[in-house]
């Protein structure tokens, strides 16, 4: 009796802080924030750039801006993490809603140098036909309004004008990305859903070559995500109304009977059906982001038609960000519906692996292939988070860090693919690409068997880590599913590889175009670390696992 | 506090306020509808071709009714949007900033949210979709 | 107690009542109606009546956010959105595609879905209303105490589709240096 009276208002205090606390100024963690704050300086930065720096120097100052606040959010996560916040002085900063923890500030990093190796894919300016009037040209449209094909398209690419607003925008998404998975609430949650979304579905209209691909990619991706982000809303009014709390904290004290639910909720339904169904709507709203079965729609149609730069920005980044932040609702906020959530996510893991990697093989599109590709990995993904506990956080932050710079490199790889009418996307003009260019080949190669998940690649390494964590939360059968997904996606990845190497080239085959040091680093990048994480993983792991805690 | 003023009014108080405010759109539409049905009622009725076109300052109209409108347009009604945003948001700041408990910090915050608008209006300003040629 | 006022505590209830028809009623039009213009038209009367909704619902601030910014700004939006297509004026035949019946039945689970929940969840339970409660008073404590970091994050989201809308549209005369003030 007393013990309960004594305990009720330490958990009251615990977690309602935010909500009712009487006369305190808000307080905002400003240290523990930083990163994301660095971004968004160097963001704010790059716009005053666009408009007060003479056009002429505009590209270098914009890269300029970019690397350098992208290396003082990564100082930031690094000094972050060496100072504790990633284990012991974990902790929820400016009012609860943004979790500083270990999985938060994994992927903060991640993401981080995700997007310095994808801003370097960006910046290439030396890959589209040049001329003495226009010395360089980048994958992006000169004039986003002009009529694809008109007079006006091609008087502004004459006039040499370039959109150097990308920088910024870039910038812009990896601030969503950055609250996205260590938002410590529901409302947190979506802004920053919102912030990494809005910049990208810009983006993806901005393609300089197949405008009317582009345009229509990025029509088809803001529909769905509209569609998702109302799912997601509508997810979190039922879940506030269950839990009367938007905290993530806070709803898990409420499904585990340490807080009282919504008072006006009837006594004997108990709002259980709020619960599943709100829970239900959020998830679904994730894994559109993540690209699992049956909210996979988009991607192959995105992935294509937009500027190949940012597909592998977006690939990679979006992945990361959305699935820390699947992690954290699943784990923080509901973990005690483990057993409703499992058997759903079984079956979006096992229809996600098989789809992807079955319709992967019918495609002849190089980034349509990749699409599919990354469906798949978004199964594989699935099963490391179904396992439900400590090791399955730890794979899965792995697994995101080692995929991440295989796509961005493998992405980088296509743009250098060229012929008349721009990227020769078409899988029959690869062939004999490894005749032609063996570097390009073998380094494509490389990527690809990461993909499949060979031994001494990342993927090998990421794929071990999240089945051996699912068999040992009880998900045997679904390692079993996701062995023989791999076995028939290693088949469409290998049958490239034999294109590539093999097949005859054919006489009007493609050239591949010399990259600059730019688009050289993102490669030498993405190949260095798929290595790395390939041959030596233990360090990655042992960083994964020491940061697989979340904050409560 | 105003709050607690409001909460001893109880019911009656704010939807008496707001009673009113719904009696006066009622007599607005009612207005308008009985106008409308009166004209129809005492008209004489001949119609003919000529009356059904565009009236168009008393000239015969050029073209259709629907013409492609500048997407400069959609710039305005944007930045619209994005300031209607910003000023409703002045509202519950201006009620609360001065109270104690807030002070310096919540000044702090509305001028930085203002900050990251101005800085979209000065690059608006600067690329020139402001002006209007 | 309830007798000196004009509308009675159930007479809150009918004009409650008679206004989530309406909405339901131009929502509904909205989404079947040809006429392009119109649609736009019967969204401001939707989304007019959801504000007296909000309004009944003692719901003060929100009422009137939504009648400046949906009904203000954003219907203002759609329709010079609307005015850059092709559209005619008078029904689009072609504004319905095959998938209609799909659409519908998407639309009518989703609805029955949400009713049911949350019908299921407060059955008879009875809420007392506290006029001052959605005031912008009430508002500002909320957002200003608890929620201040989702607010400045609006401001991001808002800069970052500024810049967005601007670069999707900006029309750069083929002259340099006529429209842009920022050229050398």
């Amino acid at each position: 009796m007393s013990a309960t009276a004594v305990a009720a208002p330490a958990v009251h205090s615990l977690w309602t802080t935010a909500a009712a606390a009487p006369i305190h100024a808000p307080k905002i963690e400003y240290a523990q924030l930083s990163p994301i704050l660095v971004v968004l300086g160097a963001a704010v930065a790059g716009i005053l750039v666009e408009a007060f720096v003479p056009r002429r120097a505009r590209y270098g100052t914009q890269l300029a801006v970019t690397l350098i606040g992208l290396a003082g959010a990564f100082a930031a996560v690094v000094g972050l993490a060496a100072t504790g916040y990633a284990t012991t002085k974990a902790d929820l900063a400016a009012m609860g809603s943004i979790a500083v923890d270990g999985p938060s500030l994994f992927l903060q990093g991640t993401l981080i140098l995700v997007t310095a190796v994808g801003v370097l894919a960006i910046a290439e300016r030396g890959l589209e036909p040049q001329s003495r009037e226009v010395p360089h040209v980048d994958a992006f449209a000169p004039q986003a309004a002009a009529v694809p094909g008109s007079e006006d398209e091609k008087a502004a690419a004459r006039a040499g004008w370039s959109t150097t607003e990308v920088f910024p925008l870039t910038l812009f998404a990896l601030s969503g990305m950055l609250v996205f998975p260590a938002a410590g609430d529901l409302l947190t949650l979506f802004i920053g859903l919102e912030i990494l979304s809005l910049p990208l579905y810009l983006m993806c209209a901005l393609a300089r070559r197949r405008r009317l691909l582009s345009q229509e990619s990025a029509v088809k991706y803001f529909l769905l995500g509209a569609f998702a982000s109302a799912f997601f809303l509508f997810g979190t009014a039922l879940l506030y109304g269950y839990a009367g709390t938007l905290d993530l904290g806070g709803i898990a004290k409420v499904v585990t009977g340490d807080a009282a639910p919504n008072a006006a909720l009837n006594a004997s339904a108990h709002g259980d059906a709020l619960l599943l169904i709100g829970g239900a709507m959020i998830v679904m709203g994730l894994l559109f982001k993540v690209g699992a079965v049956p909210f996979h729609a988009w991607t192959p149609d995105v992935y294509q038609g937009a500027p190949t730069p940012i597909t592998g920005f977006m690939a990679a980044a979006t992945k990361v960000a959305a699935f820390g932040a699947l992690l954290r609702l699943l784990y923080v906020a509901l973990p005690e519906m483990r057993w409703d959530w499992r058997p759903v996510m079984w079956g979006v893991a096992i229809l996600t692996m098989a789809l992807g990697a079955i319709v992967a093989v019918t495609q002849t599109d190089v980034k349509r292939m990749l699409a599919y590709s990354s469906i798949a990995h978004a199964g594989f993904l699935l099963t490391g988070v179904i396992a439900g506990n400590k090791q399955g956080v730890s794979a899965v932050l792995f697994y995101l860090a080692a995929y991440s710079f295989v796509t961005l490199g493998a992405f980088a790889v296509v743009t250098l693919v060229r012929d008349a009418g721009g990227e020769a996307t078409h899988l029959s003009r690869w062939d004999g690409l490894g005749r032609r260019s063996p570097l390009v080949a073998v380094t494509f190669a490389l990527f690809l068997l990461a993909f499949a998940g060979i031994p001494l690649t990342s993927g090998f390494s990421g794929k071990f880590a999240v089945f051996s964590a699912a068999a040992k939360g009880g998900a045997v059968p679904l390692v079993v599913v996701g062995v023989l997904c791999s076995a028939v996606a290693a088949f469409f990845y290998v049958r490239v590889i034999v294109r590539m190497f093999f097949a005859e080239p054919r006489a009007d085959g493609p050239s591949v175009a010399v990259p600059s040091a730019l688009t050289g680093t993102a490669i030498a990048v993405g190949a260095a670390a798929t290595l790395v994480l390939g041959v030596f993983p233990q360090w990655a792991f042992d960083l994964a696992d020491k940061a697989s805690v979340f904050i409560r | 506090m105003k709050h607690t003023l409001l909460a001893a009014g109880g019911h009656t108080g704010y939807y008496q306020a707001y009673s009113v405010l719904g009696l006066v759109a009622v007599l607005g539409v009612l207005f308008v509808a009985a106008s409308f049905a009166a004209n129809r009622l005492l008209r004489p009725d001949v119609p003919g071709a000529e009356k059904y076109t565009v009236y168009e300052c008393g000239v015969d109209p050029v073209g259709e009714g629907w013409a492609h409108t500048q997407i400069r347009y959609y710039v305005y009604a944007f930045l619209y949007v994005i300031f209607a945003v910003d000023a409703i948001y002045l509202f519950p700041w201006a009620t609360v900033f001065a109270a104690p408990g807030f002070g310096a910090t919540t000044l702090v915050e509305m001028f930085v949210f203002i900050g990251f608008l101005a800085v979209g209006l000065l690059y608006a300003w600067r690329t020139g979709v402001l002006r209007w040629i | 107690m309830s007798g000196q006022s004009f509308l009675s505590t159930s007479g809150t209830e009918i004009a409650f009542v008679l206004v989530g028809i309406v909405a339901l009623g131009a929502a509904l039009l909205t989404v079947t109606t040809r006429q392009l213009v119109h649609a736009a038209l019967w969204l401001v009367v939707a989304l007019g009546a959801l504000a007296v909704e909000y309004l009944l619902l003692t719901a003060e601030f929100v009422a009137w956010v939504q009648v400046l910014i949906y009904v203000g700004a954003v219907v203002v939006l759609l329709l010079f959105g609307l005015m850059l297509t092709r559209a005619p004026i008078g029904p689009s035949p072609d504004a319905d595609s095959r998938h209609r019946p799909l659409a519908a039945a998407v639309a009518v689970a989703a609805a029955a879905l949400l009713v049911t929940v949350v019908a299921d969840a407060f059955r008879t339970t009875w809420i007392t209303l506290r006029p001052g409660a959605g005031s912008a008073e009430a508002n500002g404590i909320g957002l200003f105490r608890a929620w201040v970091l989702p607010f400045e994050a609006l401001s991001v989201l808002l800069l970052a589709a500024l810049v967005g809308a601007i670069v999707l549209s900006r029309r750069r005369a083929a002259r340099p240096g006529v429209h842009e003030e920022a050229d050398d």
